[in-house]
């Protein structure tokens, strides 16, 4: 049988979105989530902020998701119907490209941010609205990225 | 708008000063500065300091026992005089719990002593003598310890005068060794180069099986006394969270008062209260002093130099919980502009563009508005909550504008072809999208750089107005009249000719003047180069602007997504599978759509704060005012119903 290139390509492109801004947000929110269990082990009542700060690097994911799914869709891979040329289906993981490196690194370094952020709601929850400002810095490039690797798989034609 | 802050002198008799507190806290319009210390008023502010500590403390015990809240539940109304009169009462109720919760404590402790008493006398138990006098044997030296059993063989090579004995089996063995006194020594050291522990026996008569057993007994009555007092303090507690709640608040109350009253400067006869009153409140407070005395003087006059009065706004209804947002970020120098009636329309446009779905807009209008009219909330939660509101407004009419409700097309949900989405599809047109978010950003901004030149010219700085802000908004529109014509057709190249010429114009003015103070004319060229520079700085805040489109998709592809799934698991051929997916299919997708709301609102409440504080505010905000603290009502529990006006004397 012969090897559907294009197929492969997208798919590769899909699991490697998906995959890769997966891990850099489940790096950074178990960050988050262990400084904040340590915060919340003393004063329960800080629980909420630190889980505030604790999501805020699991978008890198959603986003991953989000362009897996775009890419999917456009491949016809969930309906398992038409094949795409190479071309395209190399385009396609080409496009996941920004998302999937993005995602990761943003997401490793916005952990980073936020576990210094629960330290400082530790100490001052009163700032909790900075820790979180500074938090969203770092998601700004994740946006970024999903929005050119959006853009990217859109103009895609199959 | 800055509320202009006046200084304010009072100095009245002493006897009224208690009075005289009442009635400006009753007004909480009045920041009291700390004048000097007075004696006699810190044992007071001591023991109020007391009650509230006893009042934390018991609340902290009342915890457990208390019952949950629920999300939408209002907090209990009262005046300060309701809430006071209960003081005393749960001064005392604090008190009695705290006994008990004292003598629960101390038993269990003793339970837990007892317990590892039993434990390190349970290998004992065979050993036949009295623990305190088997000892008491004219001549003989007594050795009780543990022995590891791999070592027990080695006892056999002890002195020919020594004996011992092991009690018990297991890997660690209790050992009793005897020996003359005067061999005490070399069995000392012999004991020491083997695996033993010294042991010694508590302070208690009787054999230690006995000793097991009377403690296992009294641990036994413990057991019952302690159960009996968790029955008391649930019994107390039950019932009681909100009275202690209140009482608190009442306790608070008073400690600020007696916290002011300790800070102010005294003669033998009078006092003198210096502090800040807002410019609007001053009628208010002249008229609170005087129902209680007309024995006063009273001196209102404008902040002096060097004197830096708190930074208090006020704003029209609407914006007013916007000042939460502000905060977050910083209050505004007292000598500044409030930015948050500007910064208002923008929020709500923009949150509403981040969240783009009708269905989503509607749900988090609902639940918003909900909580503000049953729960009633103040403070910060409360402007965040009105935030909140209006973003979900904004985001249900965006949602009609970009044509999703709930991750689907409205065209499919209404049946109709191409009547949504009313302005543009993202999706099919993402450069549309992108245009429209930089076109909102380049008005953002110049609507910041303009603030600051306004702001210039009410200080009578018309250079900085015109060189450094007039100059920067004739470049980038200029720049963008320029690229007009080649991106649109229809548009005679002459507008793009004039926006080049506004350009040129702005960068002039830029490199002729920037460095006006300066006096040579190359390192004026210079700085003025060092400014043009900035332009990268303007080009990357409105590309900073695209986040509103990827925030955008991310919330309607992610929601399209789960809908999707959900269509998935409807799609089974075989009828009970089909029912089964469909059950399962309706409660994923509450669940799913229910976290896309609350991560994409949390997305969208950032990331627009962030275009505010960073975009926005970073053209012309001044910051660095502090907050205003009045001496008032920093009730946590109670609402206070008493008007700012009325006196509670």
């Amino acid at each position: 049988m012969e090897l559907q290139w294009g197929t492969i390509f997208a798919a590769a492109g899909a699991a490697m979105a998906a995959v890769l801004a997966g891990i850099g947000s489940a790096l950074g929110v178990g960050m988050a989530g262990q400084a904040g269990a340590g915060v919340v082990s003393e004063d329960p009542d800080r629980f909420g902020s630190c889980l505030l700060l604790q999501l805020l690097p699991g978008t890198q994911g959603i986003y991953g998701l989000l362009i897996a799914f775009v890419i999917a869709t456009k491949a016809g891979l969930l309906s398992g119907g038409a094949s795409i040329s190479a071309t395209a289906g190399l385009t396609l993981l080409l496009a996941a490209v920004p998302i999937a490196f993005g995602g990761l690194l943003s997401g490793i370094a916005q952990g980073k941010v936020a576990v210094s952020g629960i330290n400082m709601i530790a100490k001052k929850p009163e700032e909790q609205g900075k820790a979180m400002l500074m938090t969203v810095m770092v998601e700004t490039y994740a946006v970024l990225s999903l929005l050119i690797s959006f853009l990217l798989v859109n103009g895609v034609r199959v | 708008m800055i509320v202009q802050m006046k200084r304010m002198t009072l100095v009245a008799h002493k006897d009224d000063e208690a009075h005289l507190l009442q009635a400006l806290q009753a007004t909480q319009s009045v920041e009291i500065l700390e004048g000097g210390v007075q004696e006699a008023g810190q044992a007071a502010l001591e023991h109020a300091e007391d009650n509230v500590q006893k009042l934390s403390e018991a609340l902290a015990t009342l915890r457990p026992f208390g019952e949950k809240q629920g999300l939408f539940a209002a907090q209990p109304e009262a005046s300060v005089e309701q809430i006071g009169k209960a003081l005393p009462a749960a001064i005392d109720f604090s008190d009695k719990l705290e006994t008990i919760a004292r003598d629960l404590a101390s038993t269990k402790s003793e339970i837990e002593k007892n317990e590892a008493l039993i434990a390190s006398l349970r290998p004992w138990t065979n050993f036949p003598a009295d623990m305190q006098t088997f000892q008491n044997v004219c001549g003989v030296k007594y050795f009780t310890g543990l022995i590891a059993a791999s070592d027990v063989e080695k006892l056999e090579d002890i002195d020919a005068c020594a004996e011992y004995q092991l009690f018990n089996e297991g890997v660690v063995r209790t050992c009793v060794v005897a020996c003359p006194e005067d061999e005490a020594k070399s069995v000392a050291n012999f004991l020491k180069s083997l695996d033993w522990t010294d042991f010694v026996f508590p302070k208690r008569d009787g054999t230690p099986a006995l000793a097991v057993k009377e403690l296992t007994e009294l641990n036994r009555e413990l057991s019952e006394k302690k159960s009996d007092l968790e029955q008391a303090l649930a019994k107390e507690a039950s019932g009681s969270a909100k009275m202690v709640e209140s009482a608190l608040d009442a306790a608070v109350i008073e400690r600020d008062r007696a916290a002011a009253a300790a800070e102010l400067a005294t003669t033998s006869a009078t006092f003198q209260l210096e502090g800040w009153v807002p410019e609007d409140k001053t009628d208010l407070v002249e008229k609170a002093i005087l129902s209680v005395t007309d024995a006063y003087y009273l001196s209102v006059r404008d902040p002096a130099e060097g004197e830096i009065p708190p930074s208090v706004v006020e704003n029209k209804k609407f914006a007013t919980p916007f000042e939460q947002v502000t905060n977050l970020y910083s209050r505004p120098d007292p000598k500044g502009i409030d930015a948050t009636p500007y910064m208002a329309p923008f929020y709500v446009l923009l949150f509403g563009m981040m969240l783009s779905d009708t269905g989503y807009g509607i749900v988090l209008a609902i639940l918003t508005a909900l909580y503000i009219k049953l729960k009633k909330p103040t403070g910060m939660s409360g402007g965040f909550a009105h935030v909140l509101f209006w973003g979900g407004l904004s985001t249900i009419v965006w949602g009609v504008l970009v044509g999703t409700f709930f991750g689907m097309d409205f065209d499919t949900l209404f049946g109709t072809t191409d009547v949504f989405p009313l302005f543009l599809d993202p999706m099919s047109n993402p450069i549309g999208m992108l245009i429209l978010c930089f076109g909102l950003g380049v008005i953002h901004i110049l609507f910041g750089v303009g603030l600051k030149m306004k702001l210039s010219f009410s200080r009578g700085d018309w250079q900085t107005a015109i060189f450094d802000n007039l100059s920067w908004i004739l470049i980038v529109c200029g720049l963008i009249l320029y690229a007009v014509p080649s991106a649109v057709e229809g548009i005679p190249a002459a507008v793009g000719t004039a926006g080049l010429i506004a350009a040129a114009a702005g960068a002039l003015m830029i490199l002729l003047f920037k460095g006006r103070n300066k006096k040579n004319p190359i390192m004026r060229t210079i700085s003025g180069l060092g400014e043009l520079y900035q332009v990268t700085g303007f080009l990357s805040d409105i590309l900073s602007y695209a986040r509103l489109f990827a925030l955008g998709i991310a919330t309607g592809v992610i929601a399209s997504v789960f809908n999707e799934l959900c269509s998935m698991l409807m799609g089974s051929p075989v009828l009970v599978l089909k029912i089964l997916g469909i059950l399962v299919a309706c409660a994923l997708l509450v669940a799913l759509h229910a976290f896309n709301i609350a991560i994409n609102t949390l997305g969208a409440f950032v990331h627009c704060a962030r275009l505010q504080y960073v975009e926005f505010y970073g053209k012309f905000y001044e910051t660095g005012g502090r907050a205003f603290r009045p001496l008032g009502y920093h009730t946590k529990h109670v609402r206070i119903t008493d008007e700012p006006s009325s006196m509670s004397d």
